[in-house]
């Protein structure tokens, strides 16, 4: 799967980015491609570039706060969920959005 | 339903739009009032006034303006850009009527969902389209949330934090310490997952409303787990594996930042004696900051912003004894770790229900 994906926690200095961390390492490690765009309190970084949407397959937001942009994913299959899941099990979350996804 | 409205969600982009804003502003005040001894506000510009003076008037103006950013950040959280200035209105309301972050909170949920209501069902003409954002929803969500905000909601809510604010401040030393103990507890139960979040949001709130024993002892439980797993290292590291001792040489730095998480890979191990000796230790921690009267008007920093609490040597001495219980615990508790454990270590993986994601 390609993935993009945007992640942003509450104090947007620690989880953002372990999470960004989390499913880039494990999106790697089931043999897929994700760019995650972090949104923390300095601001947004590692922005999606237009192409890198418009490959994606899924786009999955980890955030536990409201994320701004969204409407750039318009048309895309979007999975929302809060960071701690993100952080606690990047490849099962994966491996069941491709199961979804699948179907 | 209830799930449907994210209500956390909206609290916590609350939170964190506030949180800089009450770093800078608690911050400016302790600065203020550690090298100008107490200066008063300023309340006269055409009089002289000292740069110290200036700080902790800074500050002043800053915290004043949580309840509004507050409302704000919810409204925008619900009902995006053109929830922002009701909210903020709805938030100056709750400032100038004593209803402070409770009544910020409200009103910013109320002025947000009116907002959101008023974008999907009030219809107008096409030539008055342009008139939605710019005038209409903005003029009429203040005038019909702020009459609620005014006459209904605003004054039960200002009774009410004025309530909590004198249980909490006239306490006696025992309802202290348990205050403190339950708090720390909580703080330090799920290394900053939503139990502690409770805790952090009440601690919050009590910030705003001018109680600052609460936000010590989270500051102080948010550190005592990673101090005193490492301290626990330091003493008997034959209880931890390779891999644990390098996630404890990344956790104990991040403690010093107030950040909890390092500790969850040591807790995903060995959860429930992990989870005990933090909790008891930071409860410990938790009572003496109460007991002591330590106060922080700084939400988060960690070691850094330790020398502008009040009472910060009852900071140091409530951390280190919170600390050495941590490690102490953690050190009997604790079995030696098994050396090859490390190799599963990669299958560390918890599970989640993932039944309720939905893809849309």
């Amino acid at each position: 799967m390609k993935i993009v994906g945007i992640a942003a926690c509450t104090s947007g200095i620690a989880h953002t980015y372990i999470a960004k961390e989390k499913l880039v390492t494990a999106a790697k490690e089931l043999g897929h491609e994700a760019h995650i765009e972090t949104q923390g309190t300095i601001g947004t970084e590692d922005e999606l570039t237009a192409q890198q949407i418009k490959d994606a397959d899924v786009v999955i937001i980890a955030a536990d706060i409201k994320v701004g942009g969204k409407d750039r994913f318009q048309g895309k299959r979007i999975v929302e969920v809060p960071t701690h899941i993100a952080i606690k099990s990047p490849k099962a979350l994966l491996n069941k959005i491709e199961e979804e996804i699948k179907k | 339903m209830l799930k449907k409205l994210q209500l956390k969600k909206h609290a916590l982009t609350g939170i964190s739009f506030m949180l800089p804003l009450v770093v800078a502003s608690g911050l400016l005040i302790a600065i203020g009032n550690i090298f100008g001894g107490n200066p008063d506000v300023i309340t006269n510009y055409k009089e002289s006034y000292t740069i110290w003076q200036a700080a902790v008037t800074l500050g002043v103006y800053g915290m004043s303006l949580l309840p509004g950013v507050m409302g704000a950040a919810i409204a925008y959280s619900i009902a995006d850009r053109p929830g922002i200035a009701p909210g903020l209105l709805m938030g100056m309301i709750a400032q100038n009527m004593g209803a402070g972050f409770l009544g910020g909170m409200l009103g910013g949920y109320l002025a947000g969902y009116f907002v959101e209501l008023l974008k999907n069902h009030l219809k107008v003409p096409k030539w008055a389209q342009g008139l939605m954002p710019m005038m209409i929803i903005p003029l009429i969500s203040s005038i019909v949330i702020g009459l609620i905000m005014f006459f209904v909601i605003g004054g039960p809510i200002a009774w009410l934090s004025e309530a909590l604010k004198n249980v909490l401040m006239n306490m006696q030393t025992g309802s202290k310490g348990v205050f403190g103990a339950v708090m720390g507890a909580m703080a330090a139960f799920d290394f900053g997952g939503p139990v502690n979040k409770v805790a952090s949001l009440f601690a919050d709130g009590l910030l705003m409303d001018g109680v600052y024993g609460p936000e010590a002892v989270k500051i102080c439980a948010s550190m005592i787990p990673p101090f005193g797993v490492a301290l626990s290292w330091v003493i008997r590291r034959s209880r931890y594996t390779k891999s644990e001792t390098d996630n404890i040489k990344i956790a104990f730095p991040m403690g010093i930042c107030m950040i909890t998480e390092g500790v969850i890979p040591i807790a995903a191990v060995d959860p429930i004696r992990v989870i005990l000796s933090c909790s008891i230790g930071s409860a410990v921690g938790g009572a003496l900051i109460m007991i002591l009267n330590v106060g922080s008007m700084v939400p988060s920093g960690g070691m850094f912003i330790v020398p502008a609490m009040i009472n910060p040597w009852g900071f140091m001495l409530a951390l280190t004894v919170g600390t050495i219980i941590t490690a102490l615990l953690l050190v009997i508790l604790k079995k030696d770790a098994k050396q090859e454990e490390a190799v599963v270590l990669d299958a560390e993986e918890e599970e989640v229900d993932l039944s309720e994601i939905k893809i849309s």
